[in-house]
């Protein structure tokens, strides 16, 4: 209770000082409250580590307090799950180590070839997944080297040194999960509810500005960009929140099939919405029509359904009003007596206007069941799959075993006693940053922390720690420095700086036997920063441009993709479908946008307007294939073989994208278009309805290929 | 029961397997727990399962100094 909702005896004055003062409390917990309690959780964890790693003798106690500062995550669901991978992580890469040393004892040109072989390996599997996993993968790579490393010349230390480390970071591991999920937690499943009413209320918001001409064309695509960031956010949190234990397991699970569909019933909106908005604009741009009159009371009608917070029942008075509408419209149309070419743009408005009334409803209703816990009937649950361009995936390793390799034989002949230290550094950071979309901008966070980090280690070794007696006052010590580097972590755009210097800091803990050594600690801190330098030179030096999200790999995939779906076999499309599709260009999209940062440019827009025509042609494409395998039992008919041929002729100009292709495949959708016209005049109600949608899909089609993809002008009503 | 014991050779402290048969056990009664409800009733939800641990796993290792 505050004190200013109590009934105080106070004066005036007074109690509007007491009211000031809650309201200052209460703000300063929701912004910098949070903020600070996250740096005192951390600390509590680290010190935890540090404690019981002296009490139960670890020969590098630093190890499980640096593990503590990696985990150190805001949400308690996010440090569960990063702790299993890191488990997991480093027993993976002790048994790489064990077996390499085993393989290779005392044979360094060979051991090396074989850990840069194992990093190599391991940086392609992370790049590949680029979700928690991916943790798994780049651990495992580089803790071999940390065990392997030092073992060259004693390989029969190399057991000993495996069973440290793993005890080590098997006791940060506990102290983290533990002090995360004990000490005024933060639940991973209460953010990811806050996501998903953001989400919802932001395109809710888009559409309705879409529908008033608020955005400019550049926010639009700019919006896109930043959806596609969302749902692959929204990913990344659910699966965290998987590992915080609700009060039931099933309750959590029905939770996370919901969250799928949240985002696939998102996506297909989304997509719908995109393509309706682009038929839209290319009427606005022809001016006053008929069929812009006609459709006007339409829109409306959408528009007002978003406005308020909409819900299930408006929505379906929505969807009965629309069609009402439509009805109304047609008579309209059907009486006016326009051009076939606006007929039948009208009769795609039409349609993707019920697309969209029904999407949004499904939408809605996800939404709802997420919000209120009822119950959803769900198909099949489907998965979001990432997916990296397997250029990158194959640079990143070739980068990662390169840097091993030449690192680890220049510190093994150029005998300096801590190059060592400085190449796992090397190493350990360039592992780190091959899953980043901007590696050389993290490196060089890292860097500036590690360089802030060496005075102020300085001073708290020699100034603070000899004066200090006990573990309180090494805590006492410790605490400010470490506290700074944790709160710039909890900063997005210093993070990287944050963790340089906590990490520096934890690095240079005494061991169980203190023993002050000036000329030592100068010597590593100066390799530490050595390690730090050479990971970013390599990072800039060796296949700079082949990094997560680069736009130029990205487009090119978005190409391939778009190819796949028209060329996978009938059984993967039953299996996968638009589904898998549409999450995949998504994927692509936010890499786009986590490279690009913060302002993306022109190029970036011009690689999101591609994506959007390409995402639009690769749907209407998945039905049309659809639609021709489900007839294909029947008959050969005229308008199924145009169908396929047109079909045919998209991919081969998906494949060579040349100017014949387009031409050749603007004919076969013309032609296709002509055929089912004349099959749906002939055939039963229920089939005419879904030619009337291949019928729309073709256009979409056509008039992608005409609008974005040639800049030469050409009649767009034809098909 | 002995403080360290021989696994392949490898000297192993008890602890270690009795740290592992803890997790098992708290996750046996930890299902049963939440199938029950019991979650539902108490403050906070991961001290409780916190403490449980604690509990199983204190009450395992005074047996090492039986």
């Amino acid at each position: 209770m505050t004190p200013a909702s109590a009934p105080l005896p106070l004066p005036g004055p007074l109690r509007q000082a007491a009211r000031w003062l809650a309201q200052a409390l209460t703000d300063w917990r929701a912004s910098e409250g949070e903020r600070w309690i996250f740096v005192f959780k951390t600390l509590v964890a680290a010190f935890c580590a540090l404690w019981l790693a002296y009490r139960l003798g670890l020969d590098s106690p630093s190890t499980a307090m640096t593990t503590t500062i990696i985990l150190a995550l805001p949400s308690s669901g996010m440090v569960l799950e990063k702790s299993l991978y890191r488990v997991g992580g480093t027993l993976l890469g002790c048994l790489a180590a064990l077996a390499l040393i085993g393989l290779f004892p005392q044979q360094p040109v060979l051991l090396y070839a074989g850990l840069a072989l194992w990093v190599g390996l391991c940086t392609s599997g992370a790049t590949l997944y680029r979700n928690a996993q991916s943790y798994v993968y780049v651990l495992s790579g580089y803790t071999a080297c940390i065990i392997a490393l030092p073992a060259i010349d004693q390989p029969t230390q190399v057991f000993a040194l495996a069973v440290t480390r793993a005890a080590e970071v098997g006791l940060g591991i506990i102290c983290s999960a533990a002090v995360s999920s004990v000490l005024l937690p933060r639940h991973q499943g209460t953010q990811v509810m806050r996501t998903v009413d953001a989400r919802y209320g932001k395109f809710l918001a888009f559409c309705q500005d879409v529908l008033q001409q608020k955005l400019t064309p550049a926010q639009v695509e700019v919006t896109h960009l930043q959806f596609a960031a969302d749902v692959a956010a929204l990913e990344h949190g659910r699966s965290a929140a998987l590992f915080e234990l609700s009060e039931a397991v099933s309750h959590a699970r029905g939770q996370n099939r919901k969250l799928h569909a949240f985002n696939a019933s998102f996506m297909t909106a989304l997509t719908t919405f995109y393509t309706f908005h682009r038929l839209y604009e290319r009427m606005r741009r022809e001016g006053e029509s008929p069929v812009m009159q006609a459709c006007a009371p339409l829109y409306a009608i959408v528009a007002e359904a978003l406005q308020a917070t909409p819900s299930q029942d408006s929505l379906d008075t929505m969807q009965l009003h629309l069609q009402a509408a439509l009805a109304e419209a047609r008579q309209q149309i059907k009486a006016a007596n326009v051009q076939h070419a606006q007929r039948i743009d009208f009769d795609t408005a039409c349609e993707l206007l019920e697309r969209f009334a029904r999407d949004m409803s499904r939408f809605h209703a996800v939404y709802f069941s997420l919000r209120h816990g009822t119950p959803l009937a769900i198909t099949a649950p489907q998965a979001y799959a990432p997916k990296t361009p397997p250029a990158l995936v194959i640079a990143s390793g070739v980068r990662a075993a390169l840097n091993v390799g030449l690192l680890a034989l220049g510190a093994y002949f150029l005998a300096w006693p801590q190059a060592g230290v400085a190449m796992l550094m090397a190493i350990v950071f360039c592992a780190l940053s091959a899953s980043s979309p901007r590696p050389i901008a993290m490196v060089r966070g890292v860097l500036i922390g590690f360089v802030l980090g060496f005075p102020l280690s300085f001073i708290c070794l020699y100034f603070l720690l000899v004066h200090a007696d006990g573990f309180p006052m090494l805590m006492l010590s410790f605490a400010p420095f470490l506290a700074v580097g944790l709160y710039l972590l909890t900063n997005p755009a210093k993070a990287g700086i944050g963790l340089g210097l906590a990490i520096f800091i934890t690095q240079v803990a005494p061991t169980n036997v203190l023993h002050i050594d000036g000329a030592g600690f100068l010597n590593t801190s100066i390799a530490l920063i050595a390690g730090l330098i050479l990971a970013l030179v390599v990072s800039a030096v060796v296949l700079p441009e082949h990094t997560m999200g680069n736009k130029d790999h990205v487009g090119r995939a978005l190409w391939r993709e778009t190819l796949r779906a028209c060329t996978a076999s009938l059984r993967q499309l039953r299996l996968f479908g638009q589904h898998r599709f549409d999450n995949r260009m998504r994927d692509l999209l936010s890499q786009l946008n986590a490279a690009a940062g913060p302002a993306p440019g022109e190029e970036t827009r011009a690689v999101v307007r591609q994506a959007l025509t390409l995402l639009e042609i690769g749907h209407s494409v998945l039905e049309l294939r659809d639609l021709i395998a489900t007839s294909s039992a029947g008959a050969t008919d005229e308008a199924v073989l145009a169908l396929q041929r047109c079909v045919d002729s998209i991919t081969g100009w998906l494949r060579t994208r040349s100017e014949t292709d387009r031409q050749t495949a603007l004919a076969a959708i013309l032609h296709a278009g002509g055929a089912v016209r004349a099959a749906q005049a002939k055939c039963a109600p229920e089939r005419a309805v879904r030619l009337q949608t291949a019928l729309a899909d073709l256009h979409s089609i056509y008039t992608s290929l005409l609008d974005n993809m040639a800049q030469d002008a050409g009649d767009p009503h034809a098909a | 029961m002995p403080r360290e014991f021989a696994f392949f050779g490898i000297l192993i402290p008890t602890l270690l397997p009795l740290f592992f048969l803890s997790i098992a056990l708290q996750a046996v009664l930890d299902a049963i727990l939440g199938w029950l409800g019991f979650y539902r009733m108490v403050w906070h939800p991961s001290l409780v399962r916190l403490c449980i641990f604690v509990a199983i796993f204190g009450a395992l290792t005074l047996s090492i100094y039986k």
